[in-house]
């Protein structure tokens, strides 16, 4: 298990490597009373690298918790396909698809409300293996023991109760869950999101370690960047439901191809204030709009610094398309960013 | 040296509960000079809400304020009346909070709510309203005049939150208290949000005290900053000196376990271990020393105090990172372990 | 760090192992009006088991006393209108009317909890029938319900009343579910219980219905005491158990005309029936608060 302070990140897969999820054209709406319909998630198409940390970052509204929820197929897609390995999963239903489950695995934002506060920790971490009937007895007893080691509570804490645990402790907890099952797949849903900063970096460093120890694949989605860019190899950027840049993370980064992304990185706060107070801000005019009645033609038009209306910016969807090597934005003019 | 317009002692607020007595506020001293921007910084338990809470005297049931003084322009608010603190509140000391989704009333009107702010505090209806629309332009509130009668509801949480700012500046206070007025907003809306503190800091000379858990946002916005952990400052001083040369293990240890979004290359972070201290069970001596990398046998006994480490700059600590940089390699630490560098109880939590 | 070592970050923020339960335990022995009831109860309970093996006279032994005559040494209580002693009789009446208060919430409980759980759980048409019935079954009275049931079923017996009562009081606790499966359902950590590949059965009984026992628990206290109120009015109204069975309802009732020479024939079992009932209503108070989450003091 590498010690080292410092660790190169490998080279961004080559886009031959293996796909272990593939999105084709995802749509989710939700009704929203009286006849309209919130566009949720409004066609996107990606797909997530065998032992990679896909990122997925974006505002409210953005559709990520929601694009969530449809990779682990805890919600029908309205239509569009998504495939794991060579199975279209979108097809599947009832107990078929329950015993994907084995490999696709979530771990959820809330430390307080995703661990059921009636059952001991031991049999929350051993529900996914009670769920298939994989071990029973000592055998289940031994794993539950060796999850918490895993993730570096007491193993002797399998009789314990949620509460009497600190939020950290039950993202761990959350996480050893996660692993009974030897996923392929984890999406981490705001994994760290609630947790004390300090706090952060222990689960992040975690999550990498037993990413590395245990070949794991995570689609890693937050609102914190900073995090996103700091454990992701590529990361996805999304806007009102769509997709609009999938890059390798440095160059996300150093050298963004959407204006959406390009702001949103001026607006996180870097913690030096020599750095800090001569950021440029870029500006985005109003609010973001209702994914009830977004925008025609780009997504992001109405706010955008570069847009050129009407034409083609109100009109014509942008494609997610190749600017540069395995590097996507869905923008007409990428080289004015 | 100008005098400040308050002046914190020894302040001391407690909470009693059915495990005992947790003391959220353990002995905070600090100054607040006009029109500067303050940050206070800390995690979950470190106190820096409360303590703002305790300065308004808006301390929540069951907890109470024991020991100190809070001196605004040499009257102790402590020991004002329940008229006379109300006086003060909103009209001098403004306070906005983490999630304006639930200090606004959602059935009133959003211009009327802010108008309220200066009612209460003697103007006139017509006067209110002029006064209203005006700041709801200063707070780049587009389309003032129909924002005005909107409900809550039909604003984002941006627009919210400035709505909030333009009611605790409604009656020009000398100072402005944000409690994590931008944790709940999204990152781009948090960038403009604080840009605005920032400039209204700058026009109107309200100094604003600015409580966040995000390092970032001191660095963009505070000329100042209060560190706190468990309840206690640990280090405070001029922003620039604070993150450029941190002496107190604490404020080394948090800057180097954050993730930067301009970083160029991957490093792993630098965590610091243990969990957030119980404040029913505060650890002996110094409390950080269960999570010190450089903790010496003086750390598990005694109480450091505030002392001087640089101009304007006090850490509490034994040790102080320019020692553990000369002594104990404090550089080249991999990990923050407790007792790591310093070879004291290494690993033990306690 | 490797990540097997699991030295550092070791402890739970509570040195005690403390369950939910036991928590909710330790609140409820604190409230001396809930304990006294549990206590009455717990006598009562004795006082009813033992009346299956002894009373001091068989309680349709007639004439074994001067009729009407008052508390004695001999007889506790005094006597009823046909010398049939009264205390014996109150015994037996506590068997009935604690049976009648269990098993109608037992059936209720059968009932309500089943039907909730799968109308708030998978929604749809389901829950529309379910509830279509509910709505239904409230908007016909009680009482009339109960008397339908009493005469359809034939000869009056304390099956009969415990299934008659208990078809007019299924809907409270099945709402009362469905509402808690409702909110349940959209909570984290069943969420994450899908996710982990539980079938809905596992969700519903391994992970909503012990969330939901608080209040179900708390209902089905204050059930009982109800139940036995009904009862009570049902004998005293001639169409509880048939005599010489002593239902506190139909003491009262033969007691009601001899009130003012023999008050003790109302007053006997109208104590024992007031007891019972503040015991069942205090002991379900308590309940409440130890059970609720957010009352935490």
């Amino acid at each position: 298990m590498a010690e080292a302070a410092v660790r190169g990140r490998p080279a961004p897969a080559p886009s031959g490597a293996k796909t272990l999820l593939r999105a084709e054209n995802v749509v989710k709406y939700f009704p929203a009373g009286l006849g309209a319909t919130v566009h949720a998630v409004d066609g996107v198409s990606f797909e997530i690298r065998e032992g990679e940390t896909l990122g997925l970052v974006g505002e409210s509204g953005c559709g990520k918790s929601t694009l969530a929820r449809l990779v682990t197929q805890l919600i029908p897609v309205t239509s569009g396909k998504i495939f794991f390995g060579d199975v279209e999963l979108t097809k599947l239903r009832g107990e078929k698809l329950r015993q994907y489950r084995r490999q696709l695995q979530m771990i959820f934002q809330d430390p307080f409300a995703s661990l059921d506060p009636r059952m001991t920790v031991g049999d929350i971490i051993a529900e996914p293996l009670d769920n298939f009937r994989v071990m029973r007895g000592r055998k289940r007893n031994e794993r539950v023991q060796e999850l918490l080691n895993t993730v570096g509570l007491n193993p002797n804490f399998n009789n314990r109760y949620p509460h009497e645990f600190s939020g950290g402790q039950r993202q761990r907890i959350g996480i050893a869950r996660a692993l009974a099952l030897n996923p392929k797949l984890v999406v981490c849903d705001e994994a760290i999101s609630a947790l004390d900063v300090s706090i952060q970096a222990q689960v992040v460093n975690l999550l990498e370690d037993l990413q590395h120890e245990f070949k794991l694949t995570y689609l890693f989605i937050a609102h914190d960047l900073s995090v996103v860019r700091h454990i992701s190899d590529r990361v996805m950027v999304m806007y009102l439901g769509k997709i609009v840049e999938i890059a390798d993370s440095v160059e996300t980064y150093s050298s963004p191809k959407h204006p959406y992304t390009k702001a949103l990185l001026s607006a996180i706060p870097v913690p030096d204030p020599k750095i800090q107070r001569h950021r440029r801000l870029v500006e985005l005019t109003g609010e973001i709009p209702s994914p009830i009645h977004p925008p025609s033609g780009c997504h992001f038009h109405t706010r955008c610094p570069i847009a050129r209306l009407p034409a083609p910016c109100a009109e014509k969807e942008p494609p997610l398309e190749a600017k540069g090597r395995d590097h996507l934005a869905a923008c007409f003019f990428s080289s004015d960013v | 040296m100008p005098t400040p317009i308050l002046q914190v002692r020894d302040l001391r607020t407690q909470f009693l509960t059915d495990g005992g007595t947790v003391t959220a506020v353990d002995g905070v001293s600090f100054d607040l000079f006009p029109g500067e921007s303050l940050g206070i910084v800390g995690e979950s338990g470190s106190g820096k809400s409360m303590t703002a809470l305790s300065i308004l005297r808006l301390v929540p049931d069951p907890g109470k304020i024991v020991n100190g003084q809070v001196l605004f322009h040499d009257q102790d608010l402590l020991q004002l009346t329940g008229e006379e603190i109300r006086e003060i509140r909103g009209r001098d000391i403004a306070m906005i909070f983490q999630d304006p989704q639930s200090s606004l009333n959602p059935v009133l009107r959003t211009g009327f709510q802010v108008d309220e702010a200066m009612l209460a505090h003697g103007k006139s209806k017509g006067e209110a309203r002029a006064r209203t629309l005006e700041l709801l332009k200063k707070v780049r509130i587009p389309a003032a005049e129909s924002r005005y009668k909107d409900f809550p509801h039909q604003l984002s949480g941006g627009m919210r939150q400035r709505a909030m700012i333009a009611m605790g500046l409604s009656n020009a206070p000398a100072i402005l208290i944000a409690d994590e007025p931008t944790t709940a907003l999204d990152v781009t809306v948090q960038a403009q949000i604080l840009e605005l503190l920032a400039d209204l800091n700058r026009e109107l000379g309200t100094a604003i005290v600015m409580i966040t858990h995000n390092m970032g946002v001191v660095a963009g916005l505070c000329s100042r900053v209060l560190v706190m952990y468990a309840g206690e400052i640990v280090e405070q001083g001029p922003v620039e000196q604070i993150f450029e040369n941190p002496q107190h293990p604490y404020t080394w240890s948090l800057l180097r376990s954050i993730p930067r979004v301009d970083a160029l290359r991957h490093e792993r972070l630098r965590s610091i271990e243990g969990i957030a201290p119980d404040l029913l069970h505060t650890p002996s001596g110094c409390r950080f020393h269960p999570r010190c990398p450089f903790r010496i046998d003086k750390c598990f006994t005694d109480e450091p105090r505030l002392e001087e480490v640089g101009p304007a700059q006090q850490a509490a600590c034994w040790v102080t990172m320019e020692r553990a940089r000369k002594e104990m390699g404090a550089d080249g630490l991999k990990d923050i372990r407790p007792g790591a560098a310093s070879g004291v109880r290494p690993g033990e939590l306690d | 760090m490797a990540v097997t070592a699991a030295a550092v970050v070791v402890r739970p923020i509570t040195p005690v192992q403390a369950s939910l339960w036991s928590d909710a335990w330790r609140r409820l022995r604190r409230n001396r009006l809930a304990l006294a009831g549990a206590v009455f109860l717990v006598f009562l309970t004795g006082v009813a088991l033992v009346a299956f093996v002894y009373t001091p006279y068989p309680m349709a032994a007639v004439a074994v006393a001067a009729p009407y005559s008052g508390p004695s040494a001999a007889h506790w209580f005094g006597a009823d209108v046909i010398g049939r002693d009264v205390l014996s009789r109150v015994m037996v009446g506590a068997q009935i009317s604690l049976t009648v208060g269990v098993g109608t919430q037992l059936v209720v409980l059968a009932i309500g909890v089943p039907v909730g759980l799968i109308a708030g759980y998978f929604g749809g048409w389901i829950d529309s029938i379910v509830s279509f019935a509910v709505n239904v079954f409230y908007g016909v009275p009680d009482l009339l319900v109960a008397l339908l049931l009493v005469v359809l079923l034939g000869h009056p017996g304390l099956d009969k009343i415990i299934i008659a009562i208990s078809v007019t009081r299924w809907m409270d606790m099945t709402r009362l579910v469905r509402g808690q499966t409702l909110a349940l359902r959209e909570r984290e950590f069943v969420e994450a219980a899908r996710a982990s590949g539980a079938r809905p059965i596992k969700i519903l009984f391994g992970h909503i219905l012990p969330n939901a026992l608080g209040p179900v628990i708390v209902q089905a206290t204050f059930g009982v005491p109800a139940a036995i109120l009904f009862e009570a009015f049902l004998s005293f109204l001639g169409l509880g158990v048939p005599p010489p069975q002593p239902s506190w309802g139909s003491m009262a009732a033969d007691g009601l005309s001899a009130i003012r020479i023999a008050p003790h024939m109302v007053i006997a079992p109208s104590i024992a029936l007031s007891l019972t009932l503040m015991s069942f209503n205090f002991l379900g108070d308590g309940l409440r608060d130890a059970l609720d989450p957010r009352s935490r003091r």
